[in-house]
């Protein structure tokens, strides 16, 4: 755990817009009903150009598991922290529930679990890659397409190693100064 | 105190303030039987709602009460020092109606007790502002039991120790707000010093309706010496508005000017936007015009004037709390969030929400009043 750092790399040209990495996180994640209750999205881009000459972009994302979290920054009894791997996790325990985080978070990827009474968020399925045998995260693994890739950032030879060395990309709010672990291929 | 006794007055007003608290008890017992997601408003988008404003107006009270008060028996300006144990006991009871309003909005206070404690965060703003402000309590309790004790030499070190604490707490809660590089209209140092201002005026406005009501309530005439308090009471009043006025221009000039992201939608939403009635009307026109208008020519600013303009400016300042909470969060976090309307985001306090600010405004009211009603405030019966 202490030397890998994981980040996703998504590839939004492949997005169809078809929700199933918010369906399979909720299911794989035991993620409340309710409108407000979600650890990941999909952002509708806005319609390019006019007819009959159109385009438009869908953007999936989730927390972004900042190298400077503002979440980690702000929580008064750190129940926010980030791992040695990089995943930025939630103590349920020590969450007063102040909802600090959520106002500090420039990406809006928390939200108040009233089922954990804590604040809860992507955790790239922590309990599926530290699983014997490995898996993906359920939104990785579920994607039709292919959008996302997970790995290991501190392993030149992983996949999301190898496309951010093939690949310009960008990261959400880089002006926050927050270092996400999100990389979108341009 | 014996003032009190056979006033019909006093009998309607804490029928008034029981009700008010049998309100707060009734949306208490709803949130704790159905919780917050089912009886609050806040959202993912917008967590602090109006409970948090009431927090912040109700601690903003108390530590202007404290800073007011010190001019007295801090500071040695010998006018302000009769009104201490008045103004340090209704600080007191501010801030712990404040406390209350914001264990309401905590989904875990007693967890909060635990771990501030053995989980400190130090970079946490709101660490600070908690721990600050129960520092701040101890001293202001201390310097209470001095001042109805008389002994004032103990009061004037607890009252030194408390004004540092109530400025270092009240910029620290600016700072909760401040320290937000994601909130554009919060972002930066202002807030901070904005609320220290803003606590001047909300200290000058209830002390001025505390000893008008108390003289009100006695049915004697108001003696020369309070009268003449009154008279510096408001003039300190026109200059702690005029600065606050000072500062609001300042908050909305740079909200608008080059239309910085972020920034100019929400302050847009206080000018000409769904919050621009509350500004207009609330903030600018009961906060803090009408009561320039009052205490401005010298045939207004007599005590029942100085009484209707701390008045007039409470009522605003309780809407300065609540939209600079709420516009702090309209803008979205996200692109393309689909509940926008005119591109922000929407909330509105649901009945509980409500009736948990009726609640611990009413609370307050009533302790304070139980307080004159049993406590020797007069300066002279020690």
């Amino acid at each position: 755990m202490k030397n890998k750092r994981f980040a996703i790399v998504l590839d939004t040209d492949r997005c169809i817009d078809c929700k199933a990495c918010t369906v399979a996180c909720k299911a794989e994640n035991n993620v409340p009903l309710g409108p407000d209750n979600y650890r990941n999205w999909v952002v509708t881009g806005k319609l390019r150009g006019s007819y009959p000459n159109l385009g438009q972009s869908f953007i999936p994302s989730q927390c972004q598991h900042c190298g400077n979290a503002p979440c980690e920054h702000v929580c008064p009894t750190k129940a926010t922290t980030t791992n040695p791997d990089g995943i930025v996790h939630v103590d349920d325990d020590k969450c007063i529930g102040c909802k600090y985080c959520q106002t500090a978070c420039p990406y809006n990827a928390r939200y108040y679990n009233e089922e954990t009474e804590a604040i809860d968020k992507c955790t790239f399925c922590t309990q599926r890659i530290y699983a014997v045998p490995a898996q993906l995260p359920a939104c990785v693994e579920t994607c039709p397409t292919k959008v996302r890739v997970f790995g290991d950032l501190n392993d030149p030879n992983s996949e999301v190693s190898l496309l951010l060395a093939k690949n310009p990309s960008k990261v959400l709010k880089p002006a926050m100064g927050t270092n996400p672990h999100l990389f979108y291929l341009d | 105190m014996s003032a009190f006794n056979n006033r019909p007055n006093l009998y309607v007003w804490i029928a008034i303030l029981l009700l008010g608290m049998g309100v707060g008890v009734a949306g208490v017992i709803n949130v704790l039987l159905n919780g917050h997601a089912q009886v609050y408003n806040v959202t993912r988008e917008i967590p602090w709602g109006i409970l948090i404003a009431t927090y912040v107006f109700l601690v903003v009270s108390s530590t202007g009460l404290c800073l007011i008060s010190s001019l007295g028996h801090v500071f040695g300006m010998k006018q302000f020092e009769f009104i201490g144990k008045r103004a340090i006991i209704l600080a007191i009871l501010t801030l712990l109606c404040g406390f209350g309003a914001i264990a309401m909005e905590l989904n875990h206070p007693i967890r909060m007790g635990i771990y501030a404690i053995t989980s400190p965060n130090f970079s946490s703003a709101i660490w600070w502002m908690g721990t600050l402000y129960g520092i701040y309590l101890m001293f202001l309790c201390a310097e209470f039991y001095f001042l109805m004790r008389g002994m004032h030499k103990g009061a004037f070190t607890m009252g030194v120790l408390g004004f540092t604490a109530a400025v270092s707490a009240h910029s620290n809660l600016g700072a909760v707000f401040g320290l937000l590089e994601a909130r554009a209209f919060w972002h930066g140092s202002f807030l901070p010093i904005y609320f220290i201002v803003s606590a001047l005026v909300s200290g000058c406005a209830l002390i001025g309706m505390i000893v008008y009501f108390n003289h009100k309530s006695s049915g004697a005439p108001m003696p020369q010496k309070y009268r003449d308090f009154m008279d510096s009471l408001g003039r300190l009043q026109i200059l702690c508005l005029m600065t606050l006025i000072f500062f609001v221009i300042w908050k909305i000039i740079p909200g608008i000017y080059g239309h910085p992201p972020g920034k100019y939608e929400a302050t847009m939403a206080i000018i000409n936007g769904p919050f621009a009635f509350n500004f207009w009307f609330f903030e600018v026109l009961l906060g803090l015009v009408i009561p320039l208008c009052i205490l401005f020519p010298k045939t207004t600013r007599t005590p029942v004037g100085v009484m209707y303009a701390g008045l007039s400016s409470t009522v605003g300042i309780f809407f300065m709390r609540y939209d600079l909470v709420i516009v702090g969060q309209l803008v979205s976090m996200r692109e393309g969030t689909a509940e926008l309307v005119d591109g922000l985001l929407q909330y509105s306090p649901s009945a509980t929400e409500l009736a948990i600010v009726i609640g611990s405004i009413s609370t307050c009211l009533f302790l304070y009043t139980l307080a004159e009603r049993l406590l020797p405030l007069d300066p002279d019966e020690y």
